[in-house]
């Protein structure tokens, strides 16, 4: 059994500060130390009602507050921040849709046409091709080529 | 914070909500539910005469900055910061302006503490409490100005030790500690009253 609080643990208890578990018990279960608790909370309480009593009329300051407050707070950091990201990504498709709007393409180019005569210049390069009269590609002798390639040496 | 702080908060939340978009029913909500602790913490800091004045800046303060309130405090505590910091505002326009003389009717609490309501106490208790309130606010004379400042949000403005040190932005250790001196240091000087 805890003997009485000492006055560190009356001051705690007073000031609602944790106690120990064994000191929570014993002013649970003692008239004495509870007294000394509430006697010291009882005159807190005391002064607290006296400055209380120098409040002013709360009606007519709540009045007084309204009357002055603007048409809209300001809107805070914390609201900017909020929309921040939003405003840039608008900003962003606003421009880009503008942008859109502005930019005309340029003409179709012939190299470039999705209507380019492909069949055409094909056979233009399989006409090429099959000539054997460009200079410097004649075939001096008919399947010597084939001859190398074959024995893997000439 | 105990739960009936949480629903108080809560409830906070809705109004605070509807303030940020410009209801005015709802921060004079607000108001009527916070004027009486702003009124005290203004109070402790620029005494009895212009508490009425501070409380009502802070309050049009807060409403012209709620859109800066993101809530992850609680709105009493940021509340709080705005009354504190409009005060000591206050308190260094008064040190430009003249050296600091204080109330009169501070040190003799005289007036006041003949309205002390108790109405089942008999005349002596009341007369004996009298005398122990005025030796208390006598002795908070003798308190540092940090301990003083906790020992009044914590007592009289009725603060938890979480919306102290948040209101401060101080340790809840300092807190703890600043206000275990302050009393211990009050009921030394109290003798026979406490």
């Amino acid at each position: 059994m805890k003997i009485h609080l000492d006055e560190l643990e009356i001051t705690a208890a007073v000031s609602g500060l944790e106690l120990e578990t064994v000191a929570e018990e014993h002013l649970a279960s003692c008239l004495s130390c509870r007294r000394q608790v509430s006697s010291m909370r009882g005159l807190l309480g005391a002064r607290r009602q006296s400055l209380e009593a120098e409040g002013p009329d709360w009606q007519r300051q709540r009045q007084e507050i309204l009357l002055r407050l603007p048409s809209a707070p300001t809107a805070g950091s914390y609201r900017r921040q909020w929309i921040r990201p939003w405003l840039a990504v608008a900003a962003i498709l606003v421009a880009a849709i503008g942008l859109r709007m502005v930019w005309t393409p340029p003409p179709a180019d012939r190299a470039t046409s999705p209507e380019l005569p492909v069949e055409q210049i094909l056979a233009e390069v399989d006409a090429i091709l099959a000539d054997d009269s460009i200079p410097g590609f004649e075939i001096i002798e008919p399947g010597l080529d084939d001859a190398v390639f074959e024995n893997g040496a000439s | 914070m105990d739960p009936s702080r949480t629903d108080l908060s809560q409830l906070d939340d809705a109004l605070v909500l509807r303030a940020q978009n410009g209801d005015h029913d709802a921060f004079g909500e607000l108001v009527t539910r916070h004027q009486r602790r702003v009124w005290m913490v203004c109070r402790q800091y620029v005494g009895q005469d212009e508490a009425d004045a501070a409380a009502q800046d802070s309050l049009v303060k807060a409403f012209t900055k709620i859109g800066d309130f993101d809530r992850q405090a609680a709105f009493s505590t940021w509340l709080t910061r705005i009354a504190i910091n409009t005060c000591l505002d206050e308190l260094r326009r008064r040190r430009r302006a003249a050296p600091i003389v204080d109330e009169p009717g501070d040190e003799e609490g005289g007036g006041v503490l003949a309205i002390l309501p108790d109405d089942r106490a008999g005349p002596e208790a009341r007369s004996i409490q009298r005398q122990a309130v005025a030796s208390l606010e006598a002795c908070e004379g003798i308190l540092p100005p940090r301990q003083l400042e906790i020992f009044r949000l914590r007592f009289y403005a009725e603060l938890d030790l979480g919306e102290i040190a948040e209101a401060l932005d101080v340790h809840v250790g300092t807190v703890k500690t600043q206000l275990h001196r302050a009393v211990h240091r009050l009921r030394k000087e109290l003798g026979e009253y406490r």
